[in-house]
């Protein structure tokens, strides 16, 4: 009993996700099969017939199914927009390998900066140690004590 | 009747016998029907008359309508009068037709069969219904591609849209959220500032207003980020009555890099804005926090002024600092109006043209008397010091529940904010303790001043080095194959906050010169000092050394010598004593230390030995000077083969 409640949300997001995906495949099964539908009864009436009368219901028929077809279209490319929403959204896991990601990359080039840093540091040391040398070393240091 | 009469003649109905059979059966001819007898009867009257009749009159009429046609001729419209009169018969009764039809009673149409049409019209009716169609199919074929274009341009819109999307996903923490009204087309996207690693109690309510960004997304398919006016902002770091100059220009111009209007494309308001508003809300974390750790009880913190989007912090010395956000439209004009004349006694606020003037007589002080440090490096050190903590917890997982995350205190309780007030002041101290050392150094030729990074916000360390000239050492070694000479002595001081501590080599120790053996000398001594001690203090600490290694030159060559702090004593014959004494003084523009040489007689440990500058010449007294190395050496020398000379 207790496995079941500990695992109730997730059954019940798990069924919910099935569901989702159901209707989804269904939704794309039927514009799928509409076009494909539509568009061979386009093709099926393409024989000219001898009373004008059919030709011209053939006629509005064939705008009919052309607005289907483009329909289906327009409804297969908001499916689309709304599973790349969904993986936007709800793709947690490419989302934190993302993140991971990412953040080795700040750590990386947070080390790769600091150990830039430190190099910079110990070399303007370096520079600062034999500059001061060299000045007080000079003898334009000498000259001006003996100036004063 | 003309008089021919016409009889005819019936048989008796009377049943006559037809046939008779072999067997003797008679047959007689069927018994006609009523019908049958009537029928007989009409085909037997004769209607020739009244036919010839007929037709005589027909004859006249038609010859009567040859005789007059032929006089008139005939109308040209006339056979397409008839036509139109059977076209319209036609159609009354079609109309008729479709009345009754329409007024849905019951039709019953007759087979009619079309009359056969001919080879060509039946291939112009093939012709037209087949043009008609293919008409048809190119209209759909135009649809078709409208249509397709149509697609094509969502499907771009839409892939630059949730590319945008992404990208904004990958940086942000974007939401999607439900719009209740129907009217706005589509859902719509927050961006969620809010940063849950502040805070440490799990159930967080949700985001405040000031933490969200709506990101509204129009029918046209756009993204655009409206901000309200005042919501970029700039911060700011300085010192209070030092005009920041251009340093906070610059800050401005970093961080103003774009004007709140709402954007178009979805991609260049991602660009233009990310920076900002990234800027901004890690400045507003560092703020919040730096506010939060002003108000706790913690070493180095002094809150003198608090306002909104403003603290002034002092930091000691005399010297407080201020922080603050303002409005990127703002810029530099709103710093003139909080210099303050007085830090300790809160803040006053002046004219802002009195205000700019005492900023900048204080700021031409304090450059000359050492300065502050830039304050823009102290911006991003503030900045660092608490992104490496906020951030770097996120790799440590928070251990305290249910408070507010501040800053770890440090070893000395400083906290953060501490820890940067207390590393700012020690920055400005430092700067003085460096300016004195030179000073110090500058006036003694013979002493080398190196700085040492130490890598630490609060600790500085210098040496003083005293250098033998290499003249001497060749000389030295010339003499001397065992021993190798001293070729420089030091002086480390190193600042701690605000303490310095001196570490040097060659003075006398108060133990040893109560014992009266100069041997006992410590080879280093520590001790500390105040800043305007400072001076004196590293140059007796150098003349000591200097006297260190006259005297170990004079037992070089074997000459007994007695060394006090500052002097070194020979004696001669007769209880006379000479001594060559070191004087300090750091104001002296000719050189720091200068050297006397007093005669004494063996009456002089009875007197107080002094020195009195302003008598250069005096019996027991000589002012030899400032005096290098080479030239001291060689005075000893003198000394020397005077102690070795006078005996004899």
């Amino acid at each position: 009993m207790n496995k079941g409640a500990g695992s109730g949300p997730t059954a019940a997001a798990a069924a919910a996700a099935a569901q989702k995906q159901k209707t989804l495949m269904q939704r794309v099964e039927t514009d799928i099969a509409s076009i494909v539908d539509n568009f061979s009864q386009l093709v099926n009436v393409a024989r000219v017939n001898d009373p004008p009368v059919r030709n011209s219901q053939e006629s509005f028929m064939m705008e009919m199914r052309a607005s289907r077809m483009v329909q289906a279209a327009d409804s297969l490319l908001k499916l689309v927009s709304e599973l790349k929403q969904t993986a936007i959204f709800s793709g947690f896991a490419s989302l934190n390998d993302h993140v991971e990601q990412r953040t080795n990359e700040f750590n990386q080039q947070a080390e790769k900066t600091d150990r830039m840093l430190a190099r910079i540091g110990e070399e303007a040391a370096a520079s600062l140690k034999e500059l001061e040398a060299h000045y007080y070393s000079s003898g334009h240091r000498t000259t001006q004590n003996s100036q004063q | 009747m003309n008089g021919n009469l016409e009889i005819s003649v019936d048989k008796l109905p009377v049943k006559r016998l037809d046939a008779i059979e072999e067997t003797g059966a008679e047959r007689f001819p069927p018994d006609v029907g009523y019908d049958e007898k009537r029928e007989s009867l009409i085909r037997r009257i004769d209607f020739a008359w009244a036919v010839e009749k007929d037709d005589n009159k027909r004859l006249k009429k038609s010859s009567k309508e040859s005789s007059s046609s032929a006089t008139t001729t005939p109308w040209q419209w006339q056979n397409m009068v008839e036509n139109l009169q059977f076209a319209h018969q036609e159609l009354s009764v079609i109309i008729d037709l479709i009345n009754t039809v329409e007024a849905n009673d019951a039709v019953t149409v007759a087979g009619m069969t079309r009359p056969k049409a001919l080879p060509n019209e039946v291939l112009s009716d093939l012709s037209v219904s087949a043009a008609t169609k293919l008409q048809c199919y190119r209209h759909l074929g135009i649809y078709f591609k409208q249509s397709a274009k149509s697609l094509e341009q969502q499907i771009a819109k839409e892939a630059r849209f949730y590319g945008a999307l992404i990208r904004l996903q990958q940086n942000w923490k974007v939401k999607r959220q439900r719009v209740a009204a129907p009217a706005s087309g589509n859902e719509g996207f927050t961006i969620d500032l809010f940063d849950n690693s502040l805070y440490d109690s799990a159930p967080v309510s949700r985001p405040s207003s000031l933490s969200t960004i709506r990101i509204d997304h129009d029918s046209a398919g756009m993204l655009a980020i409206n901000l309200p006016p005042n919501s970029c902002r700039s911060f700011r770091f300085g010192f209070l009555g030092v005009q920041s100059g251009d340093s906070s220009k610059q800050c401005s111009k970093v961080k103003n890099s774009c004007s709140p209007r709402p954007s178009k494309e979805a991609k260049e308001s991602v660009n233009d804005d990310e920076c900002v508003r990234e800027k901004h809300s890690l400045l507003r974390e560092v703020f919040d926090i730096v506010n939060r750790e002003a108000f706790k009880q913690s070493l180095g913190v002094n809150v003198t002024g608090i306002r909104e989007n403003y603290l002034q912090l002092g930091i000691g010395l005399g010297i407080s600092i201020f922080l603050s956000l303002i409005p990127s439209n703002q810029g530099d004009l709103s710093v003139d109006s909080w210099v303050n004349q007085n830090v300790e006694s809160g803040i006053l606020p002046l004219d802002s043209h009195d205000g700019v003037k005492l900023a900048e007589e204080k700021d031409d002080i304090l450059r000359k008397s050492g300065g502050y440090p830039n304050p823009l490096t102290y911006e991003i050190y503030l900045q660092q010091v608490f992104h490496e903590y906020l951030y770097g917890r996120a790799k440590n997982k928070p251990i305290s529940t249910g408070t507010r995350v501040s800053g770890p205190p440090t070893k000395d309780g400083s906290g953060l904010l501490g820890h940067f007030c207390l590393s700012l002041a020690h920055r400005i101290f430092s700067n003085k303790v460096h300016v004195e050392l030179e000073n110090a150094v500058c006036g003694v030729p013979y002493l080398h001043l190196v700085s040492h990074p130490t890598w630490h916000s609060r600790t500085s360390s210098w040496t003083v080095f005293l250098k033998v000239p290499q003249s001497i050492l060749h000389a030295e070694s010339n003499s001397r194959t065992a021993e190798t000479a001293k070729s420089h002595f030091r002086t480390n001081v190193v600042v701690n906050d605000d303490c310095i501590h001196v570490e040097g080599e060659g003075t006398p120790n108060v133990v040893g010169l109560f014992k009266g053996r100069s041997e006992d000398m410590s080879s280093m001594n520590k001790y500390d000092c105040d800043l305007a001690d400072l001076p004196v203090i590293i140059l007796q600490q150098v003349a000591s050394q200097v006297i260190r290694w006259l005297h170990e030159e004079a037992l070089m060559v074997g000459i007994k010598a007695n060394r006090d702090f500052l002097s070194l004593s020979f004696e001669l014959d007769q209880g006379e004593t000479v001594s060559l004494v070191a004087h300090v003084d750091p104001e002296d523009m000719r050189g720091c230390i200068s050297w006397w040489l007093v005669m004494e007689d063996g009456f002089a440990a009875e007197r107080k030995l002094s020195i009195d500058i302003s008598d250069d010449a005096s019996d027991y007294k000589k002012f030899l000077g400032h005096l290098s190395l080479d030239v001291l050496y060689s005075t000893l020398m003198d000394l020397v083969s005077l102690c070795g000379g006078g005996s004899h």
